[in-house]
């Protein structure tokens, strides 16, 4: 069923059209995984959607409400959950005060220690402290304790040893497996097409590929191509 | 000899306020990121609310509430420019801004408050405390001595141990991943505000009726606020709360040595000088060779 609904998406950065209408569907269920080169607009696109920069045009709704007109903390809390880009934990918080700071007063930390339960021994170390793969479990464990209907996820394999990284894409799948829909945007393009279902690609804020994770997986130079654009066609 | 006791103990009420104005300059800067230069001057609103209040015949408790509650609304105020337009901006563009501002609350307080034509401030704790060798105490220096202590040790346990203590420091860390997982930012960063706002404007009508008691005079006891913010470098309110104490001593006891009591105003800028320059020496140091 789709959770996340988004069309015709145009957003700007510096007056500079980055995004040039996107039509996207995030699933339950599914990990839609968003692939494209640098610079192509992935961040941009994920930061529109959780309300950072705002859209100039097109739609973004969640179970079907309206989320573009809606501020960041607002999409929040309709069920939107955003792992942004370079690990973003509060440093001088220890892990459990990271997970609890945002808690509703009706939920607890269970989930967030079964999806990790590497991090309960790291419990009262500040999470300035801590490796660059448990930060990113704090990060991602953060963004599900409310239990949201979507998880935007931005490159939260970048600077990780593989092993780690291979433990991370284990726990996005769970959570899809549970139900959530995950847009996943990475540079592992293979780790990330093994453990996922939609892919798209995006090449200079349009998407150019939008089909099946598995059969892109096979083809690795339909990828690169599509990467690169006409100029290795 | 005594009377550089007598000075110093004069002091102290000064060194409170200015300890109490020092932990909420702290408190602007680490949570909402803004080196506020408007500190006492929205205190300054505050207190002349009070003033304006008694005048006009209401009883000193509920003028002095209500004085506290302009000093909030004034924080609020403040802050509200601050979130909607300059949320965004970088830290030293913030500063400037909340410099214009001063000037700009400055120049329309003293229209307001009648410029240096003198008004009657009360004494709102009135009274000697005790006598310590010999010198007398009073209760408006006791009141902020205790005031500034219990007001620095609330905000550190009310950071460390409440949920919305634990909001305001995420905010402090990361405001856009704060926002992100639905702390609301904006009402805390207003609640910081309003709390420093109502906080001052208690501190300056304890110390107001030591001083010359004009809107700019007082609206500028945001010198000595953010020298004592410097000596616990914006992050110690500890710190803050013993610089800002030492630094009415220090003007108690230069306005009783006759030669240079006319400068005691100049104490606050000179520990400012010497904070910079002894944080700046490692700098040199590393230049120098
Ligand atoms: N703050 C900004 N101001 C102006 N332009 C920006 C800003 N951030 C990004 N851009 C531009 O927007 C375009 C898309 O950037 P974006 O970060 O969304 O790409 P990306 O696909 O996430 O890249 P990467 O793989 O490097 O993370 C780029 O051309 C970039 O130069
Ligand atoms: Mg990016």
């Amino acid at each position: 069923m789709t959770i996340l609904s988004i069309g015709a998406l145009q957003v700007d950065r510096a007056g500079i059209p980055v995004i040039r209408g996107v039509d996207l569907e995030a699933k339950g269920g599914e990990i839609s995984v968003l692939l494209g080169s640098n610079g192509a607009g992935k961040t941009t696109f994920l930061e529109s959607l959780s309300g950072i920069i705002p859209a100039r045009a097109g739609f973004i709704t969640l179970d079907g409400t309206a989320l573009v007109k809606l501020r960041p903390g607002a999409r929040a809390k309709a069920g939107l959950s955003h792992v942004e880009q370079g690990r973003t934990v509060f440093p001088a918080m220890t892990t459990e005060e990271n997970l609890k700071v945002a808690l509703h007063p009706d939920a607890d930390l269970k989930e967030a220690y079964d999806l990790f339960p590497e991090l309960l021994q790291r419990r009262t170390v500040e999470a300035g402290m801590l490796s660059g793969g448990e930060q990113q479990m704090v990060v991602i464990a953060r963004s599900i304790v409310n239990r949201p209907r979507v998880i935007l996820i931005d490159e939260m394999s970048s600077g990780l040893a593989p092993v780690i990284v291979s433990r991370l894409m284990r726990a996005v799948r769970q959570l899809a497996d549970d139900g959530m829909a995950v847009v996943l945007v990475e540079q592992f393009a293979a780790l990330a097409l093994a453990i996922g279902n939609r892919a798209y690609v995006l090449r200079r804020g349009q998407i150019v590929y939008d089909g099946d994770c598995a059969a892109l997986a096979r083809d690795p130079g339909h990828l690169h191509r599509l990467y690169l654009g006409d100029a290795a066609a | 000899m005594d009377s550089l006791f007598t000075a110093a103990v004069a002091g102290l009420s000064a060194g409170g306020a200015y300890a109490i104005l020092g932990v909420c300059a702290i408190f602007t800067y680490r949570l909402v990121a803004v080196v506020n230069f408007t500190g006492a001057a929205i205190g300054a609103a505050g207190t002349f609310a009070m003033v304006a209040l008694f005048e006009l015949g209401v009883p000193l408790l509920p003028a002095v509430l209500l004085g506290i509650a302009a000093g909030a609304a004034a924080g609020i105020a403040i802050g509200l420019v601050m979130t909607t337009w300059f949320a965004g901006s970088s830290a030293s563009t913030k500063a400037a801004v909340t410099a214009a501002l001063l000037v700009g609350i400055i120049a329309v307080g003293l229209r307001l408050t009648g410029g240096q034509h003198p008004h009657y401030f009360p004494e709102i704790i009135p009274g000697s405390a005790f006598r310590l060798a010999g010198v007398e105490v009073t209760w408006a220096a006791v009141t902020t001595l205790a005031l500034s202590i219990a007001f620095t040790l609330l905000t550190e346990q009310f950071l460390a141990r409440t949920r919305t203590g634990l909001q305001l420091r995420a905010l402090s860390q990361r405001p856009m991943a704060a926002e992100l997982i639905g702390i609301r930012v904006r009402l805390l960063a207003l609640g910081v505000w309003a709390v420093t706002g109502g906080v001052t404007a208690f501190a300056l009508m304890i110390i107001a009726p030591l001083r010359s008691p004009d809107f700019s005079s007082l609206s500028l006891l945001v010198v000595p606020a953010l020298a004592a913010a410097l000596i616990g470098a914006f992050s110690s309110f500890r710190a803050a709360l013993i610089g800002g104490l030492m630094i009415g001593l220090l003007e108690g006891s230069v306005s009783a040595i006759g030669a240079v009591s006319q400068y005691r105003g100049a104490v606050p800028f000179l520990v400012i000088l010497a904070v910079l320059l002894w944080s700046q020496r490692g700098a040199r140091w590393d230049e120098a060779r």
